[in-house]
């Protein structure tokens, strides 16, 4: 959790007063907060999320080698809980098994 | 196991490796303060090819791996209770508490779910306000900004059926512990980039300055970690004990400054214990007094639980950089990822895990860098 993973921000949008947006993870969506970036980030832009809040932003190839070096390194989980959480939030009985 | 050669940047990586070991007059001592600097080195055997000019401690920066037993049994404890839903980063599932993990509440009825971002949480306390829907906030300065927004959020939204299990610690005190303790080797540390993000560097410059060490702000991917160690050498070589800044791509002086804002509203310091290290003084964050409300320890009187860590796992040595996992007699036999005895071998961030991933058939294989 303490690395967090570089995506690009596709869509902006405002949840009572607070900056979200949608960012992509190489194919992988999932709604982020924004407010610590808001000032520094447009879309298209790429930022560090660290357990859905983007943190920095970053240019373009830093983290597109970022993003394969995570996935080398199977470094990867927080995308799994994306996957779970959207399950998790609706309830438990949305899961298969 | 995947070795330099076949990296990208093998030939930078080479260069760099050989500008080390042409820097370093003697062997030095360095410490990677972040876990998954700890998995870079492990898995692309960095610490092997440096191994005539400097020798790699790694560090206890793993949120998952200094969780105290007394958390996690607290943590274990909500999880059970029957109008809880408890929510959690993936990572502290498998984390074993004194009798059994979350995982294993879960098998027995209690209702445990994964979340992503704290706000999953909050937005599982708004589906069901008939239930205590409780969220372990764990990790360093790195998910502190994330879970400070999130009970933020359950004040401004009004969601009192939300409430935060706060086991979040910070890496100056833990660094301070490590240079203060009598058998510390260390003489300069790789600082982690990504913590260092949120909250800048200016709380290590008076630790570099009064223990006299070099501190370079560090990523984690294998060109980052060499040029730090670069950095590190060349100021121990010279005589100088510094804050740099490798990572500059992403790091400021003062971090983010609206993340720390946030985390300074909703947090105070305290003393915390890390699991295998004991009690650090100031180590600690905490809801402040105006959050009560959403601080579960408070809500659920959890103060009574308490817990003695077991001897057999040898984690606290791992994690202050004593002894190398291969170390532990029960590496690899009665502690696997599986099966972990301490938190270390649970997460990728932990020494153990990455040792066992990527070290563990050496002896057997005879493979070497």
């Amino acid at each position: 959790m303490c690395l967090g993973i570089p995506g690009k921000i596709v869509e902006t949008h405002d949840h009572d007063g607070l900056a979200m947006g949608t960012v992509d993870f190489g194919g992988v969506r999932r709604e982020v907060c924004l407010a610590y970036v808001a000032d520094d980030v447009a879309i298209g832009d790429y930022a560090i999320v660290h357990v859905g809040f983007a943190i920095s932003k970053v240019d373009e190839a830093a983290a597109r080698r970022a993003l394969q070096l995570l996935e080398e390194m199977s470094q990867l989980d927080e995308l799994d809980w994306i996957a779970e959480a959207e399950r998790n939030v609706r309830g438990p009985e949305q899961e298969v098994g | 196991m995947k070795y330099l050669s076949e990296y990208h940047d093998a030939a930078i990586a080479r260069r760099l490796v050989d500008e080390i070991a042409s820097a370093s007059s003697r062997r030095h001592v360095l410490m990677e303060v972040c876990g998954g600097q700890t998995h870079t080195i492990v898995r692309q055997g960095l610490d092997e090819l440096l191994r005539d000019a400097v020798e790699m401690i790694h560090g206890p920066g793993c949120p998952v791996c200094v969780t105290p037993l007394e958390q996690m049994d607290r943590a274990l404890h909500l999880a059970a209770r029957p109008d809880v839903i408890f929510t959690s980063f993936g990572d502290m599932l498998r984390v074993p508490g004194s009798t059994t993990d979350l995982f294993g509440v879960r098998a027995r009825g209690g209702e445990v779910r994964v979340v992503y971002s704290p706000l999953d949480a909050l937005e599982i306390a708004r589906l069901h306000p008939d239930r205590e829907v409780v969220f372990f906030a764990v990790g360093f300065e790195t998910t502190a900004p994330a879970n400070a927004m999130a009970v933020l959020q359950a004040r401004a939204r009004r969601v009192p059926n939300f409430s935060m299990l706060v086991s979040h610690v910070t890496v100056p005190p833990a660094m301070v512990a490590i240079l203060e303790a009598p058998d510390s080797r260390v003489e300069g540390f790789l600082a982690a980039g990504h913590v260092c993000t949120v909250m800048g560097w200016t709380e290590y410059e008076p630790l570099a300055a009064r223990y006299r060490v070099p501190i370079v702000v560090t990523g984690f991917e294998p060109i980052d970690i060499l040029e730090g160690v670069l950095m590190a050498v060349r100021q121990l070589e010279q005589g100088r004990h510094e804050v740099e800044n490798e990572y500059v791509r992403s790091v400021r002086r003062d971090g983010n400054r609206a993340a720390r804002a946030a985390v300074a509203r909703v947090f105070t310091l305290v003393d915390r214990n890390w699991r295998g290290i004991g009690p650090i003084p100031n180590s600690g964050l905490a809801l402040r007094q105006e959050f009560a409300a959403f601080d579960a320890e408070r809500k659920f009187r959890l103060s009574d639980i308490r817990a003695d860590e077991p001897n057999v796992c040898r984690a606290g040595e791992v994690l202050r950089g004593q002894l190398k996992p291969p170390q532990c007699p029960a590496f690899g036999r009665e502690c696997i990822p599986e099966h972990p005895l301490g938190a270390p071998m649970v997460s990728y961030e932990g020494a153990c895990a990455a040792y066992h991933n990527y070290r563990r058939h050496r002896a057997a294989s005879g493979r070497h860098v």
